[in-house]
């Protein structure tokens, strides 16, 4: 089958990007590589294409039925705000990590593309409506220390999580990189003026090769490798987003599990080496068995990173790694990898 | 360069009398994308033909690079211990990984050209 493209693609193919599939769609990869557009998002501004991602329109009067479904305050927090939650099954696992866009009628709610179809079918379970507006849109997200000084000419600028919108655009100084920025949605038809006005103020393109390097040393997790649906909040160590105190789809086993009940614990690692320690890695400490469910190369740590889950709380911080049948040390790390 | 000669695994070696220079071809190396480790073997380590020798670490995935022919290693690219994106940048110049004496010769390599079209 003929992978998805985005609106983009286009331009993509124009900047001789290298392609990787994604699920079910054909996404760039990189286009100078994926270093120097880890390098460009950490010291200036690059974009990236995530439009694979979904974008779902929500009328405001649909949130009490949405906060059923996740683990975070929704109905409180201010109408202007961006929110990171996460929908939970029955057993209180992962369906999918999802922002949240506040808006004074309504939300957008942007799943990640592997789950737009899983979500669109939980939410209309649970009599949610919606209008799917992922094919008529496309979603850039623009994040670097410049960014915001490169477009306040054109947009407004929110404070930090927070949204806004002008006649053309939705957008929210949210991202996915520990920089700071915006995610802007746009309809298709708006989408080369977009482009066209970024490139023009020097942003440049990045794929997605750097947004995985620049997300694990952000200390973020992707779904499908730190989260899956055999996963709570409480064990991916989420906690944070915890904040809903009412009753929600799974809260019963996410509550015994704060309250003390022993799980499974997602821990950041360091190796003080350039060796990768990659998806499905055996790692121990101490006594315990973990299994590495993302590592690469941190360029501005320049050593090896990423996240191992364990059985149950690892009584070392020190873990010795099975790379490739060499035992390599490394550390459990319990702050950001980036200060 | 016209003797400079490919492997399917993507290796190319230039022969000279006995001896060997090993490197990856530039289409494994924009396959691999950004490198940024390798493991060198060490002067004096024999390998059969097809065995493992140098593991390239890429940021999107690791890979190995196989010998040649049998051989025995005389020299290793240390450049690369601090410098391995000089592989990105040059992967049939500078970015080198090992010099070998030949065991067994076996001079079965593509050509350029015809490496070409396989890749292609």
């Amino acid at each position: 089958m003929d992978k998805k493209t985005t609106q983009l693609h286009k331009y993509h193919l124009s900047q001789e990007a290298k392609f990787i599939d994604f699920g079910d769609w054909s996404m760039p990869f990189s286009y100078e590589g994926t270093l120097k557009e880890h390098d460009i998002v950490r010291t200036s501004s690059g974009f990236f294409d995530v439009s694979h991602m979904g974008r779902l329109e929500i009328q405001y009067t649909e949130i009490e039925k949405i906060s059923k479904l996740i683990c975070s305050e929704i109905v409180d927090i201010p109408s202007n705000k961006a929110l990171y939650s996460i929908f939970t099954n029955a057993d209180g696992n992962a369906l999918d990590d999802v922002i949240f866009w506040k808006f004074n009628d309504k939300i957008i709610l942007i799943p990640n593309a592997s789950n737009l179809e899983k979500i669109k079918s939980h939410l209309v379970a649970h009599n949610v409506e919606f209008i799917d507006k992922s094919p008529d849109t496309v979603l850039i997200a623009v994040q670097g220390p410049d960014t915001i000084e490169l477009i306040q000419d054109r947009f407004e600028i929110p404070d930090k999580f927070s949204t806004n919108y002008t006649e053309n655009f939705l957008y929210a100084r949210t991202g996915y990189t520990g920089e700071d920025g915006v995610e802007i949605m746009a309809n298709n038809e708006d989408a080369e003026s977009l482009l066209t006005f970024l490139t023009e103020k020097g942003v440049k393109p990045c794929g997605l090769g750097s947004r995985d390097t620049l997300r694990l040393e952000a200390s973020l997790p992707l779904y499908g490798f730190e989260l899956t649906e055999d996963i709570t909040p409480v064990e991916a160590s989420l906690n944070w987003t915890i904040t809903n105190e009412n009753e929600y789809l799974g809260s019963n086993r996410i509550n015994d599990q704060l309250s003390g009940e022993s799980h499974k614990v997602l821990k950041k690692f360091t190796i003080n080496s350039r060796k990768i320690a990659r998806t499905e890695t055996v790692g121990i400490a101490g006594e315990t068995k973990g299994l590495v469910t993302s590592g690469n190369f941190s360029p501005v740590l320049n050593k090896s990173i990423g996240f191992i889950l364990f059985e149950n709380m690892p009584s070392h911080d020190l873990i010795e790694f099975d790379i490739r049948g060499n035992l390599i040390e490394g550390n459990i790390v319990n702050k950001r990898f980036l200060s | 360069m016209s003797d400079i000669k490919y492997l399917e695994t993507h290796e190319w070696y230039l022969m000279k009398d006995d001896e060997i220079t090993v490197g990856i071809s530039d289409f494994a190396q924009n396959e691999l994308g950004d490198i940024v480790y390798v493991t060198l073997p060490e002067v004096g380590q024999e390998f059969e033909k097809g065995a493992a020798v140098v593991e390239v670490e890429a940021t999107k995935t690791v890979a190995d690079a196989y010998a040649p022919m049998d051989c025995t290693i005389t020299a290793v690219n240390s450049q690369l211990e601090t410098e391995p994106e000089t592989i990105n940048n040059d992967p049939c110049g500078d970015g080198w990984m090992f010099k070998a004496k030949v065991n067994t010769v076996d001079d079965s390599g593509m050509s350029y050209q015809e490496y070409e079209t396989f890749v292609s």
